[in-house]
């Protein structure tokens, strides 16, 4: 299991007057965020990134847009810095919501900029972005996924083709002569990642060879990566680990106390990030006509609610550190703790090749993001890179 | 009662009831909502054809159809199969959009247009929201905004069968793919309106928060000799919420044709 940290280099000094609004994105004014304040954090966050590459850990940065919960706009411009300011990690894009984005060869482009400058360290993530992000690009969610896949198949297009122009005439995007000046280091094209919490995203990953990934979404995780096997199967290979990536929240310690402590304060990141104005939450075509039917019937749900392993309904706006670690949203206490519940993770799994460090989500302070970047790094990350495919499920 | 037609290659849900001069009525976003009656109510003075849009009630939505254009080329083909001679054209909301892309294109069949609070012409600037963010207000706002009264609108969603509500979800998502973005407009259908050689009678529910007042002058602006007549106690939804006085309103224009 390889480890990656992110963080979404939030703007967590406003998340109590966004909470006080009920609304943390799209509609809660940036007259909330004092700029000079904003710059001082980025830079934080910034070095926090850097840690990582000292501590042996690969990074990953995502985006999103008109929210106190990331100023991460642009995960090109973010990681164009962190790859001038390391020279070992890995760089993951998880990722660039490409049917969000207007002109994919733009995005091809940036791609292949950044593994050139990064000396072939990029991993390309292509998501589908979620549902509040439709407002601030003001994509239509109707057909999303079919201009994701236009997208998808055109980026790919694009870095892998050395004997340009192409001309691309299809259904959302038109150009005549696509031929990106640099093209990546690695060819075809840099690893390709997916993220999805669903069976369906599980079989079309699988199908393209794709990592995919999902994010704090606990029991949803195993069905999506068990269509990826039985897909892949059908299709005469066999899914390892490192097709499987999983983004939890992590708090070490040098006490069991202190790692539960910043887990915790990690934590606030999940109770808070859903908060947002219920029309921005399921814009019309974006969720499958089967879920629109069970919200017309319960009505719109206001906060995120998961299964524990006992099957106990788990409100993510209130849940504990505890309740979080039951959810396999949180893997908190001193680093032989969180090894062996990751271990233990893994196993149920059937093995998962990556796990995407949650490591900064509110008021963690500087000093404990880089006493967990460094502890997890230093005594986690090396014995996880000796976990594999479970005994278990390597016997099936 | 409905019944299944293909046109075009799509297969179309279209109900019709009722006598005399045909009136093809276009239905908002809202869907075609049939249970609330008011095509009985049109039907004792017309032949009233109304079909669900693609995507809506149990109208298909090919791949291939994704545009108001479309559905305006769609149903002037739907008139020619029925062979229809000097019907009304009618749409409210979304429907009047797609009306008037229609006769913008094509009157032969028609002999006038009622247009009952439309979409579909940008009149301000561009800061100027003509027409409410519908997707960016909860459903309690919208109702207020689109009703006089909003409980007569409500809909007890708990009660209906899955597949009404799956109808409800599609038909929502398929209003989506024609009118998000320009939303609920095409920007340059206000120049062409000067096309439009049909008499027209716009019809506003003084209560719609939806669209003003103010933006059914530049509809009247832009359609020569077109008039516009305001129905009192009516959001959005005239037809439903006052479908007596609706009908009444049709009828009368008729009785000029």
């Amino acid at each position: 299991m390889r480890t990656w940290y992110f963080s979404e280099m939030a703007y967590h000094p406003a998340w109590k007057k966004g909470l006080d609004r009920g609304s943390l994105r799209v509609n809660f004014p940036n007259e909330n965020l004092d700029p000079v304040e904003a710059g001082k954090l980025l830079n934080r966050y910034l070095d926090e990134f850097m840690a990582c590459d000292e501590a042996g850990i690969d990074i990953m940065v995502n985006e999103h847009h008109s929210t106190a919960t990331c100023m991460t706009v642009s995960v090109p411009m973010a990681l164009a810095v962190i790859a001038r300011q390391t020279t070992r990690s890995r760089l993951l894009t998880l990722g660039n919501p490409i049917a969000n984005r207007p002109d994919p060869v733009r995005v091809a482009e940036e791609m292949a900029w950044l593994d050139c400058l990064s000396d072939g360290r990029l991993e390309m993530g292509l998501v589908k972005g979620a549902p509040y992000e439709i407002a601030p690009a003001n994509s239509n969610p109707a057909r999303l996924m079919r201009r994701y896949w236009e997208a998808h198949d055109l980026i790919l297009k694009a870095m892998s083709t050395t004997s340009g122009p192409f001309s691309w005439e299809g259904e959302y995007f038109h150009y005549r002569n696509v031929n990106i000046w640099p093209r990546p280091i690695q060819q075809p094209t840099p690893p390709v990642w997916m993220t999805g919490m669903s069976v369906e995203t599980g079989t079309m990953a699988a199908e393209r060879g794709h990592v995919v990934g999902t994010l704090l979404s606990g029991g949803l995780a195993k069905p999506m990566y068990d269509a990826y096997r039985k897909r892949a199967r059908e299709l005469g290979w066999e899914a390892g680990p490192d097709r499987f990536a999983y983004a939890a929240i992590i708090g070490v310690g040098n006490t069991r106390e202190e790692g539960l402590r910043r887990a915790d304060q990690i934590a606030d990141y999940v109770r808070t990030a859903p908060v947002v104005h219920e029309p921005f939450t399921n814009p019309p075509g974006y969720n499958s006509i089967g879920a629109n039917v069970a919200i017309l019937k319960a009505g719109q749900r206001a906060n995120r609610i998961v299964t524990d392993r006992n099957g106990e309904q788990i409100n993510h706006r209130t849940a504990t550190v505890q309740q979080f670690m039951d959810t396999e949203t949180v893997f908190a206490g001193t680093p032989d703790d969180v090894f062996n519940q990751l271990k233990a993770f893994n196993a149920r799994m059937g093995g998962v090749g990556h796990l995407l460090f949650f490591g900064q989500g509110g008021d963690l302070s500087h000093r404990d993001s880089m006493d967990n970047i460094r502890l997890f790094g230093r005594e986690v990350a090396p014995r996880l890179m000796e976990l594999g495919v479970p005994e278990a499920a390597a016997a099936e | 009662m409905s019944q299944m037609l293909t046109v075009s290659g799509v297969r179309l849900e279209i109900e019709e009831h009722g006598q005399g001069r045909p009136l093809l009525f276009l239905h908002p976003g809202e869907g075609l909502q049939p249970s609330r009656g008011w095509i009985e109510r049109l039907a004792r003075s017309f032949r009233v054809i109304a079909p669900h849009h693609p995507g809506f009630g149990g109208s298909e939505l090919p791949d291939w159809i994704g545009t108001v254009d479309d559905l305006a080329y769609l149903y002037l083909d739907l008139a020619n199969d029925l062979n229809l001679r000097g019907a009304i054209l009618a749409g409210n909301c979304f429907g009047g959009w797609i009306a008037t892309e229609m006769a913008v294109r094509n009157t032969a069949r028609f002999a006038g247009l009622v247009l009952a609070d439309p979409l579909g012409i940008k009149v301000g600037g561009v800061l100027d929201r003509d027409i409410v963010d519908m997707h960016g207000i909860t459903r309690a706002e919208f109702m207020s905004l689109a009703w006089a009264d909003p409980a007569k609108g409500g809909i007890d969603y708990a009660s209906l069968p899955d597949t009404d509500l799956a109808a409800i979800a599609r038909g929502r998502e398929a209003l989506a793919l024609f009118g998000w973005k320009p939303y609920m407009h095409n920007p340059r259908l206000h120049r062409w309106l000067h096309r439009i050689d049909l008499p027209t009678r716009l019809l506003w529910g003084e209560q719609d928060g939806i669209v003003s007042l103010s933006y059914a002058k530049g509809w009247k602006d832009g359609i020569v000799g077109s008039t516009l007549e305001t129905i009192p106690r009516a959001g959005h939804y005239p037809h439903w919420e006052q479908p007596d006085a609706f009908a009444e309103h049709v009828e009368a224009f008729a009785a000029t044709l």
